[in-house]
């Protein structure tokens, strides 16, 4: 597990002092929470930026998680990982503003269609992965429609469970395993074609 | 050989299959090297993904970084809102309560101070204009907020803070002049024989001065009678004022009723119903008035500027004359020096006998009795306006589009926004008040008002209509056809409600303050630092 991604997967002290921190916080002392949010803000910012159209809606978004993160906190079951829940809530936010704005076509949110069931050649595969840089994979994923990328950066990024995949995005978990191979074609798709020869989304996205 | 589908190969690699299932694969994987093959090269770009999607290729935006950027720490508002609690506070308790007492022991009965200033019925119907002038008043808070909010070296607690404490300030500033006599009664007299050398506030149900006052007269009184002399000025909340006596300075004052009957040095500031300059009386500078009936039967030196329902004039004006009403009588009497306007709907009668430097300049405002002619206006009216405030949304977005966006976040909060444009409205109806007595707005800062404030006002309907048009049809995406098409919804469904009596003025003032927050909040976010540029 990445110490970046998930800071509580550091060492049993610093989970205890968090799991401090984070009583200190629901109790209202605001320097406990300021450094829960030090710890955790960078992260889901790459969060929103790998998720959002744009960077400014990154922000947006980010600063309004934690603002719900702050209300909800009372909410937050402490058996549960503290990270998990905060991506829990990241994404319900982001899926939501996701789906307000775009309308349905775009989302894809309709029945999963057929999906692909040939073997993909294996050395092909690695060899179309083994060809681009993280960069151009991250440039490939902007393009994917919202739900792809939302199911890619739910599980890839956020590790979470299938069942959290499922409830974020209101499919069923049985489906989770399609939406997810279904994104990986089309990333594989993009990164076939264009790829790294088509200018990035996001720079005319207009992060203005 | 069966081989597992990639589907299958993909729940293996993520521990999502059934146990069965599972071992069942695994056993198949010890044999075949096609799905072996296939499970690593799934697993690799499991891997790439992860990586892809975790490497850092941009720093954290500025605004992220610090910790007071995504909420106010709630202590900044209630120690704002707790200063300006406490001024509203002292206002009220040491000018504004004893002075309502004493309106309605002088038979103004029981009213609050907004209701007897709007909704009295011998009032005239010209307060639409003093609404205008609220908003002139309003623009110099929002200046200074804006101002303050600007620099960036200010956070925003900051300048709250400040903008309180210097809103307080400003209420407090009158009251500890040096050299002042304070004197609180039911009932004060000053007698004939007394002799005041300095300044004298003085709040009481009714006053009267007899004797002499060397400094300026501040009275929040019931009924203030002068027949002494005061050399400075008087500035007074009163039920009614009489002036028999002599003034050297200015007279400010609302109230009721205003009688002069006797010479004043300078000029006359009134607000309030009736405004009765007697033959005895005279002012030596200028009259600016807003009332609903006024008599001039003295001489005025200088120029009349007034907004004023009835006016009779039998009396002199010196200088010239700016009316605006509804009707206006000129005596054989009369004599006006300089040019002379009205503006009204009814045509003047003058009479033959009165002395006019130049012909009575009349701008008539066509009162029209028709309901369907008056509809037809209203209805382009609101078209008109429609089509204006559209064209400002585009312009908005075009050339502006970071403005726009910042402002339209804070409008969907919702909230904040509408307090705040609240809070400035309410500022700026204070400082209209102190305004007009202390320092006298002038035409130019009136002018500056109206160049400053009403645009702000008029684009606040440009941001709630982009509100409600995302309501409507859901987020706009980054093309500027999609925003402006909301704009152009919203903003059509604003004017559609304005179109109903009662309730389009409910709703528009709610858009004038909601918007004018949003605006405020938005010229906020977009003075706080850029965000470190893209490194990718």
């Amino acid at each position: 597990m990445d110490a970046r991604r998930h800071p509580e997967g550091m060492n049993p002290a610093d989970q205890a002092s968090e799991k401090e921190q984070i009583v200190r916080a629901r109790a209202g002392d605001a320097e406990a929470w300021g450094e829960l949010y030090r710890q955790y803000a960078p992260a889901i910012f790459r969060f929103c930026r790998r998720v959002m159209p744009t960077r400014e809606d990154s922000e947006d978004a980010t600063m309004d998680i934690f603002i719900k993160v702050r209300q909800k906190l009372s909410q937050y079951d402490s058996s549960r990982s503290f990270s998990a829940w905060l991506y829990t809530v990241a994404a319900n936010h982001c899926w939501d503003l996701l789906r307000r704005r775009k309308g349905r076509q775009d989302l894809e949110t309709g029945e999963i269609e057929n999906m692909p069931l040939e073997h993909p050649d294996p050395g092909q595969l690695e060899q179309l992965i083994e060809r681009h840089t993280s960069q151009e994979v991250r440039r490939a994923l902007d393009k994917l429609p919202a739900r792809a990328r939302m199911a890619l950066v739910l599980r890839y990024y956020a590790d979470m469970s299938y069942d959290d995949v499922a409830a974020t995005l209101g499919v069923r978990r049985a489906f989770v395993g399609v939406v997810l191979l279904r994104a990986r074609h089309q990333l594989r798709e993009v990164l076939g074609e264009r790829g790294a020869s088509s200018p990035p989304r996001r720079a005319a996205g207009g992060a203005t | 050989m069966i081989h597992f589908d990639e589907m299958a190969c993909l729940l293996y690699l993520e521990g999502q299959l059934d146990p069965p299932r599972e071992r069942e694969m695994a056993l198949h994987i010890g044999e075949c090297d096609a799905c072996r093959a296939l499970l690593r090269a799934l697993e690799r770009e499991s891997r790439v993904l992860a990586a892809a999607l975790t490497e850092d290729n941009e720093p954290m935006p500025a605004r992220l970084l610090s910790t007071r950027g995504w909420g106010m720490p709630s202590w900044v508002w209630t120690l704002a809102f707790g200063v300006f609690a406490a001024g509203a506070y002292w206002l009220w308790t040491d000018s504004i309560d004893p002075w309502l007492q004493q309106l309605s022991n002088a038979g103004f009965g029981g009213t609050d101070l907004i209701s007897m200033l709007l909704f009295s019925g011998a009032f005239w119907e010209g307060w639409g204009n003093m609404i205008d002038a609220l908003q002139i008043a309003a623009v110099v808070i929002v200046a200074i907020v804006a101002i303050g909010l600007l620099r960036r070296r200010f956070r925003r607690s900051t300048t709250v803070a400040a903008l309180m404490s210097g809103l307080v300030l400003t209420l407090a500033l009158p009251r500890p002049a040096s050299a002042t006599e304070v004197r609180r009664d039911e009932s004060v007299l000053v007698p004939a024989s007394q002799v005041i050398h300095s300044d004298l506030i003085v709040s009481g149900g009714s006053v009267r001065i007899e004797g002499t006052v060397e400094g300026d007269v501040i009275a929040f009184t019931g009924m203030l009678t002068v027949t002494g002399h005061v050399t400075g000025d008087i500035i007074a909340f009163a039920g009614q004022m009489r002036m028999e006596g002599t003034v050297d300075g200015n007279i400010r004052v609302i109230s009721h009723t205003v009688t002069i009957d006797g010479p004043v040095g300078k000029n006359v500031a009134f607000i309030g119903n009736t405004f009765d300059l007697t033959q005895k009386g005279q002012v030596g500078g200028s009259l600016i008035t807003v009332n609903g009936d006024a008599d001039v039967d003295g001489r005025i030196h200088r120029d009349v500027l007034g907004m004023i329902g009835r006016t009779h004039l039998d009396g002199g004006i010196g200088g010239q004359m700016w009316l605006r009403g509804r009707n206006l009588t000129i005596g054989p009497t009369a004599e006006i020096g300089g040019p002379a306007i009205f503006r009204g709907f009814r045509q003047p009668i003058v009479a033959s006998g009165a002395k006019l430097a130049s012909p009575l300049r009349v701008e008539r405002q066509e009162e029209s009795r028709r309901l369907i002619f008056s509809a037809i206006r209203i209805l382009v009216h609101e078209i008109v306006s429609f089509g204006a405030a559209l064209l400002l949304g585009v312009l908005l977005v075009t050339v502006l589009p970071g403005f726009f966006r910042a402002t339209l976040r804070e409008t969907a909060r919702i909230g904040l926004p509408i307090g705040v444009g609240a809070l400035a409205l309410i500022a700026g109806f204070f400082l209209l008040v102190l305004g007009v007595l202390l320092i006298l707005v002038g035409v130019g800062a009136g002018l500056a008002g109206v160049l400053g404030y009403a645009p702000i006002v008029y684009v606040a309907q440009v941001f709630v209509g982009a509100w409600l048009g995302n309501r409507v049809l859901g987020e706009a995406s980054n093309t500027t056809g999609a925003i402006i098409g909301r704009i152009a919804l919203g903003l059509l469904m604003l004017h559609a409600v304005a179109l109903i009596p009662v309730l389009g003025e409910l709703v528009w003032l709610a858009v004038a303050l909601w918007g004018t927050g949003a605006i405020l909040l938005g010229f906020y976010r977009m003075s706080r630092p850029e965000p470190a540029p893209l490194s990718a």
